[in-house]
């Protein structure tokens, strides 16, 4: 039983997300997938998983070729994807969830005591410590995860698609984990691992492809390779050093700055942005980035201080931070930033609306004379204002938040960007720099964002500040800085609390001695 | 925009086909009996809808807003039975306005301060307040309270310039209403609010000061509406007054294109809304249909217009990815 995909294209419009990839997993093996956010590692997974229909090209499941699945079939010909938003139900139980749509009854009853009894054998199969009866929302995510795996082999799976599959677990959940996937390996099911972790690919796994922009440019045995090869085949051969951000003027007093900073999952904080700085929060899913940028924002307590412009502030939610001039574009556009329905023109003046209206009634001309600055000197497209915000793509959605926070009647002063370019394609993303680098030179405003793409800390950052486990661990200007540097340390990160210079098992202990038993 | 007038105008029809639909049933009917379109016949209609209407224009920015009134049934009691009472003790029509407009506001910022303050569910909550509201009226006066002052009756039936006067204060609630939605920043912020609640609350927009002002203004046009109902009934009885109210105006904000799920639709449309059900039961009963197929049909159109809508919305969105594409290929 193996698994292969050929010459496998997917066009999006004028993007071509995948190109011409070819990869085989065979059963038995683990075969790591790795890249940037944005290489096609997503449409892969799509494409297995009947989700996406590829253009071009076949997929080959044991010696039977398809030129696309959906959904079902692909189920049917025992292909499980674990997602990395997990698909359980929380307000049900282990028992619940496993047997959904698949329920074993006799006579239009459901045999609760049979389906409790197969519970427990799929519970103890992945090792998971977690009750049948146990309700999945009051579980904790590797348990959660070793659920929705349980429930993938009750359905006879042959390949087993893991994305990201320890961004959200703990160093102990995460080496359960690795124990598990060894496991699987043995019994003869085929893996696919995505992941950014280089230590997890080096342990786990026997075969690596690497994607870019779309493309299968690199595919090696593990055993016959190290991490710098690994590094080097994802970043490819441009460097990002002659996209870099002009520098900033380093004498003037600083414009926006955290002292002794803290809430829940921070510690004592302090930073300081000059105007026109570009800062980059550097980090894994978990070490507190984002949480840094919401705090500011006014979405929880905090302790310490928050300074615009030498003044302290006390923020207490959005609005407040907004009248300080401090801004957030969230990371999640649709759910906490966008109105869908209402037409870009709306949903860029949502703010400034108020300050320009006079005797409490809007003034429409200034009002429009802002929306088509903005949105020409962004190059929206397409260039309607009143099209609904929901009809544009990612990278343009981007723009219409960013020029709600960033026009020539707000007054905010610092721009904090959770993963600016999530979900954003390619194409759209130097655009979105650009748009960034020009607001932070032309409006002297401080940008404080957070990103885990070593590419995007060095093409749009002046500094570049290191966050792991609520705390900054370094700060460097991207001067110093080269892509390499950047990947290791994330992977370094990774290793909970050694040193990148202990070796690659560090991770797993436990799954060294598994081997040896 | 380089719109043209012809494409504004069809822009707009797509937009409201319930307005297509209303003016072909009045032309069809007037052609039927011949009397729909006289004078008297359309006092009738506009008097009878004029209530519906006043507590509509809140009820629908609720809905925009992503709230619900249910309460606005018992609010109109509540508010018919004080209204009664003080002008019955007191023969001031103005004290009897005043009441029912400060009782009506009472209520509904209990309302307010239950869904909008403390975060219940707003359907829940005024399920409760109509319930309990129904309750309170009937203790405040078990027995109807009936003969009012003529000035009073005035407020009920009576007429300014030929237009019954209940009539004119919906007439300017739907105008002040339709100019704060569409020119006040606060107006946009509602449907701001009915389309993203978190999205407004990280844009600063005040997500519990606007939904708690709109309970209240919904409870004193209920309140208004039940001073009004009894002066013109001549009597305040605290059982019946505006029993179902609350699902007739639902009916006709939901036909008038609110949506459910908040953050669209125009106050003009929810007064077609209110429009078209006051014509469709009149031309009905100018047809002699009876009553109880008088139901029936009302029901259904209140399904045909969600059929209309999303066919409308559908074809509204592909005019929209045209154009979008019209002006991306230079």
């Amino acid at each position: 039983m193996s698994v292969a995909v050929k010459n496998l294209t997917k066009r999006y419009g004028a993007t071509v997300a995948l190109d011409n990839v070819t990869l085989e997993i065979k059963s038995g093996e683990v075969h790591a997938l790795l890249g940037h956010n944005g290489a096609g590692k997503s449409t892969v997974i799509g494409c297995l998983g009947g989700r996406t229909s590829p253009n071009e090209g076949v997929i080959t499941i044991d010696g039977q070729d398809f030129t696309e699945l959906s959904p079902q079939e692909s189920i049917r010909q025992g292909i499980a994807v674990i997602y990395q938003h997990l698909s359980l139900i929380d307000s049900l139980t282990v028992t619940e969830n496993l047997f959904l749509g698949l329920e074993k009854s006799r006579a239009g009853f459901v045999e609760r005591s049979r389906q409790r009894e197969i519970a427990w054998e799929c519970l103890s199969r992945v090792g998971a410590t977690a009750r049948p009866g146990d309700r999945v929302g009051d579980l904790a995510m590797g348990q959660r995860q070793l659920v929705e795996i349980a429930k993938a082999l009750r359905r006879d799976t042959n390949l087993l698609i893991l994305d990201e599959p320890t961004a959200a677990l703990s160093p102990t959940e995460a080496e359960r984990l690795a124990i598990l996937v060894d496991q699987l390996r043995e019994e003869g099911i085929a893996i696919l691992y995505v992941t950014h972790l280089l230590n997890e690919v080096m342990q786990l796994a026997d075969r690596v492809t690497v994607l870019r922009s779309g493309s299968a440019v690199w595919s090696e045995r593990t055993a016959d390779i190290t991490k710098a090869d690994v590094v080097s085949a994802i970043s490819g051969d441009h460097t990002a050093a002659n996209i870099r951000p002009a520098p900033c003027d380093a004498t003037v007093d600083a414009l926006f700055e955290l002292r002794g900073f803290s809430t829940e999952g921070l510690e004592s904080l302090d930073l300081s942005l000059q105007p026109g700085e570009i800062v980059c929060l550097y980090g894994l899913i978990g070490s507190g980035r984002t949480r840094l940028l919401e705090t500011v924002f006014g979405r929880r307590r905090y302790r310490g201080e928050v300074l615009v412009e030498g003044k302290s502030h006390l923020i207490r939610n959005p609005n407040d931070a907004l009248k300080a001039g401090i801004a957030l574009v969230p990371s999640d556009r649709i759910k906490q930033g966008l109105f869908g329905r209402l037409t870009a023109a709306e949903n860029t003046v949502t703010r400034v609306m108020s300050t320009l209206a006079r005797f409490a009634v809007r003034d429409w001309r200034q009002e429009r004379r802002i929306v088509e600055d903005t949105t020409n000197s962004m190059s929206l497209r397409p260039n309607v204002p009143d099209l609904a915000a929901s009809r544009y793509s990612g990278g343009n959605q981007q723009k219409i938040l960013i020029g709600r926070w960033i026009n020539s009647a707000s007054e905010v002063k610092v721009l904090l960007l959770d993963d600016p370019t999530q979900g954003v394609d390619v194409g759209a993303r130097s655009e979105i720099y650009e748009v960034i680098r020009t607001l932070a030179a032309t409006r002297r405003i401080s940008v404080l964002f957070s990103t885990n793409e070593p590419e995007e800390a060095l093409a749009l950052a002046h500094r570049v500040i290191f966050m792991r486990e609520g705390k900054i661990d370094e700060s460097l200007t991207t001067d110093e800085l080269v892509e390499e540097t950047l990947l290791e340390r994330v992977h370094s990160d990774s290793l909970a609390h050694s040193s990148s210079a202990e070796p690659a098992t560090a991770r797993f202990p436990h799954t060294e001695s598994l081997r040896k038993q | 925009m380089n719109r043209t007038l012809t494409h504004r105008v069809f822009l707009g029809l797509v937009q409201s086909p319930l307005l297509v639909i209303l003016i072909v049933m009045v032309v069809l009917v007037e052609m039927a009996t011949g009397s729909q379109m006289s004078w008297g016949n359309l006092r009738g209609v506009l008097l009878d809808v004029a209530v519906i209407g006043i507590v509509a224009v809140p009820v629908g920015m609720l809905l925009i807003a992503g709230y619900i009134d249910l309460s606005v049934g018992s609010t109109l009691a509540i508010g018919g039975v004080c209204a009664a009472l003080a002008v019955k003790h007191t023969e001031s029509v103005w004290l009897g306005l005043g009441a029912a407009l400060l009782v009506g506001a009472l209520v509904g910022a209990i309302n307010g301060l239950l869904v909008a303050v403390i975060g219940l569910s707003s359907l829940i909550t005024t399920l409760g307040v109509l319930t309990a509201g129904r309750g309170v009226a009937q203790l405040m006066s078990p027995l109807p309270v009936s003969g009012f002052t003529p000035e009073f009756a005035f407020f009920g039936a009576g007429a300014v310039l030929g237009v019954p006067v209940p009539a004119v204060i919906a007439g300017v609630l739907f105008l002040f209403a339709g100019v704060f939605l569409i020119m006040t920043p606060r107006g946009r912020h509602v449907y701001a609010l009915g389309v993203n609640r978190e999205a407004a609350y990280l844009s600063g927009i005040s997500t519990r000061l606007i939904p708690f002002a709109l309970y209240m203004v919904s409870g004193a046009c209920a309140g208004l509406a039940g001073a009004l109902t009894a002066a013109r009934l001549n009597s305040a009885p605290a059982g019946q007054l505006g029993a179902g109210f609350e699902l007739a105006v639902l009916t006709a904000v939901l036909i008038g294109g609110i949506a459910l799920t908040g953050g669209e639709g125009t106050m003009f449309g929810v007064l077609v809304g209110v429009l078209f059900m006051g014509l469709l039961t009149n031309s009905l009963t100018l047809l002699g249909v009876a009553t109880f197929w008088q139901n029936v049909v009302s029901g259904l159109a209140l399904v045909s217009a969600i059929i209309i809508s999303l066919g409308t919305q559908r074809l509204r969105g592909k005019l929209l990815t045209l154009e979008a594409k019209r002006v991306a290929t230079p």
